[in-house]
């Protein structure tokens, strides 16, 4: 591969102006080879011209889930990505050769901005059986996906869920003195990564997942990053946020904890869930995720169902927007005699990954549709 | 009969008094209650002060419908009832009744078991340990009517009526189940499939409400002609049809079928359209960010399915659909609170081939009552039991889903001369 320079370089006005024709390119394309895409389209009025990126009409991320939504043949589907929701059917990606390919590269390239060109020792926050299942979950694929972008991959858990302290022993020293990476779901890396009594201080961490199980024993970022730092002396620590309907883009939170960022080929909007409307920085509200990454089927303008409020735009270390994410909007309830969401129910967990994730497939986040 | 043992399965009582008893004392004790009788005076004083305080103005104003059961109370209903029954046969109660009303409308299980208590019977009600702020403010009505009876009423609903919940216990519906005279199962198809695994005694019968949808029939050209008042009461109680319970009771209307010429009713839905969002925003009914998501995800699948040709949205409160050609049919299923599939015909007779059995409510504007009949007969019982005009789909009459429910709660004693 060419040496490719970072994917956190442009402003705002830059971005939108690379963005808007793009996203007018692939909503076009995706209209016409996507016939239930080009109806819902038809059926809300949505046509050119589009001069912002806000202007674009969204699909909500669920449609994943209740929707066959592709727009290339079946004969060139290469790949389909099955989340593994907690709830409810899972959500279907479907990717030909061009889509499988670009995503773990833009996944590399984004993440090259805080490890650097090289393939570090990586040090994972999970056991090895979560890869070895033969019905991959979403926090496997997860895994999997990311293990591409190390060496050496070492499990702090052993089969049995218990700490390995010999196998962390023996990758800190043979590793601990240089960078080397370290990987693993928010809940775990709170869970496993803080008793260790290691010396973690050159190792970056990386970590996804959400907040949900944190969030319940009242523990928040900020918490998390000065609790890793004081324990285990771990300073550079970066959340992403992602999920299976647009895989291969994610939001990398920057060196200070300041929120997420946009790589150069995606960004968010933040709706107001009333007007629909932009919302202004400071203003929570639904998170839109936009990237021009998802060319074989309609995922690149998604509204999510999780809650976010951008902080501020071309104000921090990196361009363009800055935000977080805040939860996840509670699913909607009705009164009514009979069993409204029969259908929506899950008659059973359907484990994810399945055919989705072969070695070296990622599948990032657990966000979205397809949570951890 | 299920061995003792499986009735040792605690059970929470809400009323008469708050405890906690094995499945088989509540059973036990209900068995040996003394007996009412239909029309008890002791159940109808009980009862019409239990309405009373239902009718508050702080209490109907916080939950309206609680209002419409407290006029459902009234002494002059009960004894409207009681007369009605009146035949040349004894009416006698059936015994012991189970209710298990749906998990999510808070007022159906008190229409159930008022009716059957009025009949005389003993009552258990299992009420979900999900139920909403209004069960709770009726569970504190019935306590407070309670304490407040006279001895003799008192003792009397306490020996015979329970309230109870408990968890997903199989072992305690299947005791029930086998212990009582009725089983009355509300709540949908899965609901009442997942009852009926539980055998009744011999003798004991089902009353089950399974799933049910509606729709509502606007006349194009009787909507455009009508005086602006009579088109503004009309939204206003399309409104109460749909929104109380978020479009998902059963009787409120999800599919609205336009009759008449296609301008005139194009015409007339752009007029509703906006008299129904007026009285929206004036009482500030909206909906929350999940459930205007929750429509974005309803419509837009219509769409990609092909069955939406149109979807417009009026703020989160307020969405149409319309169909996408003529030879789609409605879904007929919730698409989430305020979410209106719009479907033109010619006359009524042609909504005979779109009935199914699962319709109930037809709720209606415009059409004469020569022209209701001849479509009730035309429909000869496809579906469709009750036929109200728009604002009254709510309104709880003691014939539901075409079953006469005091009737069905008592039994025919024949005396011969």
């Amino acid at each position: 591969m060419s040496v490719v320079t970072s994917v956190f370089t442009l402003a705002e006005p830059d971005r939108e102006a690379a963005l808007v024709p793009r996203l007018a390119e692939l909503t076009e394309r995706h209209r016409r080879a996507c016939e239930p895409y080009r109806r819902i389209l038809d059926a809300i009025g949505a046509a050119p011209a589009y001069e912002r990126v806000a202007d674009f009409p969204w699909l909500p991320v669920r449609m994943f889930k209740t929707h066959e939504l592709r727009s290339v043949p079946a004969d060139q589907v290469f790949r389909v990505l099955v989340s593994s929701g907690t709830t409810g059917a899972p959500s279907r990606v479907h990717l030909d050769r061009e889509a499988a390919a670009a995503q773990p590269r833009m996944l590399a390239a984004t993440l090259r901005a805080v490890l650097g060109g090289r393939r570090l020792p990586m040090l994972i926050a999970d056991t090895r059986s979560v890869v070895r299942d033969p019905t991959l979950s979403a926090r496997g694929a997860g895994v999997l996906g990311m293990m591409n972008l190390g060496r050496d991959h070492t499990f702090v858990l052993d089969e049995q869920g218990r700490v390995d302290t010999e196998a962390v022993g023996g990758f800190l020293r043979r590793h601990g003195g240089e960078p080397f990476l370290i990987f693993g779901f928010t809940f775990m890396v709170w869970l496993h990564l803080r008793g260790l009594g290691a010396d973690l201080s050159q190792g970056t961490l990386i970590h996804s997942g959400g907040w949900k199980r944190l969030a319940e024993q009242a523990v928040g970022n900020a918490e998390f990053r000065r609790t890793l730092a004081e324990e285990c002396g771990l300073t550079r620590i970066h959340n992403f946020y992602g999920m299976v309907e647009q895989i291969g883009t994610i939001f990398l939170e920057g060196p200070d904890g300041d929120g997420l960022y946009c790589p150069d080929f995606a960004t968010v909007v933040v709706r107001d869930p009333e007007t629909w409307e932009e919302a202004p920085p400071g203003t929570p509200g639904l998170v839109e995720v936009v990237s021009t990454l998802p060319t074989s089927y309609p995922g690149h303008v998604l509204l999510t169902e999780d809650l976010g409020v951008v902080h501020g735009v071309d104000d921090g270390v990196w361009p363009g927007k800055r935000f977080s994410v805040l939860g996840r909007l509670p699913r909607a309830e009705a009164r009514g005699c009979s069993d409204v969401y029969a259908q929506a129910e899950p008659g059973a967990v359907v484990p994810g990954g399945a055919r989705a994730a072969e070695p070296g497939e990622a599948v990032v986040g657990g966000r979205g549709g397809g949570r951890v | 009969m299920r061995a003792q043992s499986d009735l040792d399965e605690q059970v929470e009582v809400t009323f008469p008094a708050p405890a906690t008893v094995p499945a088989g004392a509540l059973i036990g004790e209900l068995a040996s209650a003394g007996a009412l009788g239909v029309g008890d005076e002791r159940m109808i004083a009980f009862l019409t002060a239990f309405g009373r305080r239902l009718l508050r103005p702080a209490l109907a104003r916080r939950h309206p419908e609680l209002g419409s059961l407290g006029f459902f109370l009234r002494p002059s209903e009960l004894v409207r009832t009681l007369e009605s029954m009146r035949g040349e046969h004894v009416r006698v109660p059936r015994g012991l009744v189970f209710h298990v009303p749906p998990a999510n409308v808070d007022t159906v299980f008190v229409y159930s078991w008022a009716l059957s208590a009025l009949m005389g019977n003993r009552n258990v009600v299992r009420l979900s340990r999900r139920a909403g702020a209004v069960a709770t403010a009726i569970v504190e009505a019935l306590r407070e009517a309670l304490a407040e009876a006279e001895p003799a009423v008192r003792a009397a609903v306490s020996a015979t009526q329970r309230l109870v919940s408990y968890g997903r216990s199989a072992d305690v519906t299947a005791a029930l189940s086998a212990a009582c005279d009725l089983r009355v199962v509300w709540g949908g198809d899965r609901t009442v499939d997942e009852i009926r695994r539980h055998p009744l005694a011999p003798h004991a019968r089902d009353l089950t409400f399974p799933d049910r949808s509606s729709f509502a029939a606007i006349k194009a050209a009787a909507w455009l002609d009508a005086p602006r008042s009579a088109r503004v009461r009309a939204a206003q109680g399309f409104a109460n049809d749909a929104y109380w319970f978020d479009q998902a009771a059963c009787s409120s209307p999800r599919t609205v079928y336009w009759v008449g010429e296609p301008s005139g009713r194009e015409a007339a839905l752009a007029d509703f359209t906006t008299h129904l969002w007026r009285v929206l925003a004036e009482r500030g009914w909206g909906v929350d960010a999940a459930m205007a998501v929750e429509k974005r995800v309803a419509t837009y699948g219509l769409a990609a399915d092909g069955v939406a040709g149109s979807i417009a949205f009026h703020g989160n409160a307020l969405a149409n659909v319309t169909l996408a050609g003529d030879g789609v049919t409605a879904p007929g299923r919730w698409l989430g609170a305020g979410t209106f599939v719009h479907a033109g015909l010619s006359s009524p007779a042609d909504l005979v081939p779109l009935v199914r059995r699962r319709d109930q409510t037809m709720t209606y504007f415009g059409f004469t009552r020569a022209e209701l009949e001849e479509l009730a007969q035309a429909l000869a019982g496809r579906g469709v039991d009750r036929i109200v005009p728009v604002g009254d789909a709510l309104t709880f009459h003691r014939v539901w889903d075409g079953v006469d429910l005091p009737a069905e709660f008592t039994r025919l004693v024949t005396v011969l001369p």
